[in-house]
């Protein structure tokens, strides 16, 4: 069993421009726990991707709303739960781009979720009283 | 993000320093469609102070791909930091770009 050994939690309102203040977070946990640089640099992008859907297409009023951000660490793995109330979305759903398309093929847009699924080991998401509850998971080898 | 453009003979080099993001990508955007609308038959992207790229910022590099290709021009991408090598595996980016280890490679193709 894992022994809950770090948590820390932060909380955003939906506007693109807070993704800014989600990296400064990410970095100063980063040195807190003296994470090496590249997995705060591939955190940071789990966290945007996951971030920047739920900001541009989970709302459909114009609303400040506020997206909670979990962080867990143990000695095994890291594990970020994100919660907000916009409209249901599961992105494990959605189909992986296809990667072994040319440049002419390929359509504009549609890497953030493969990026989160190759970073991160496991991903889950529940719907629970309106909300939408993301966790996002990975194994790290300290 | 800071941008630089350096024309060359036969050649446009773009250096890119920084994050480049969901905050700032049509920024950067903008940049590389002016060095595409000035006629550049080659541009080089040196990566070499890229710290960051999310996929805001592999939507802009794949636009300039398509426009440079469409127009059977070149666009090549040097000096890539591991981090950011890794993020351009995992999307298959390695495949449809040329990307050489250092400027000079680059230059001489």
């Amino acid at each position: 069993m894992n022994n809950l050994s770090y948590v820390k939690e932060f909380s955003i309102v939906n506007q693109i421009d807070e993704l800014t203040r989600v990296s400064e977070w990410l970095e100063q946990l980063g040195e807190e726990l003296e994470l090496p640089m590249s997995l705060i640099l591939s955190l940071n992008l789990v966290l945007e991707e996951a971030l920047t859907n739920t900001i541009q297409y989970g709302y459909n009023d114009e609303i400040q709303h506020e997206i909670d951000i979990r962080f867990e660490k143990t000695d095994e793995s890291v594990t970020f739960v994100l919660t907000d109330d916009g409209c249901a979305y599961d992105p494990t759903l959605k189909t992986d781009a296809d990667i072994t398309l040319s440049a002419d093929e390929r359509p504009i847009g549609g890497l953030g979720i493969l990026l989160m699924k190759k970073i991160m080991n496991t991903i889950e998401y529940q719907r629970n009283e309106n909300r939408n509850i993301l966790t996002l998971k990975k194994i790290i080898n300290q | 993000m800071n941008v630089e453009i350096t024309t060359a003979t036969g050649y446009t080099m773009v250096s890119v320093e920084g994050r480049v993001d969901t905050t700032n990508a049509n920024e950067f955007e903008k940049s590389m469609m002016g060095v595409v609308e000035s006629g550049s038959a080659r541009i080089i992207l040196n990566c070499s102070g890229l710290n960051y790229i999310s996929s805001s910022g592999l939507r802009v590099f794949l636009i300039i791909q398509k426009k440079m290709l469409a127009t059977k021009g070149k666009f090549e991408l040097c000096c890539l930091r591991a981090e950011i090598q890794e993020i351009f595996d995992i999307s298959g980016f390695s495949s449809i770009f040329s990307i050489y280890p250092d400027k000079e490679s680059a230059i001489n193709g």
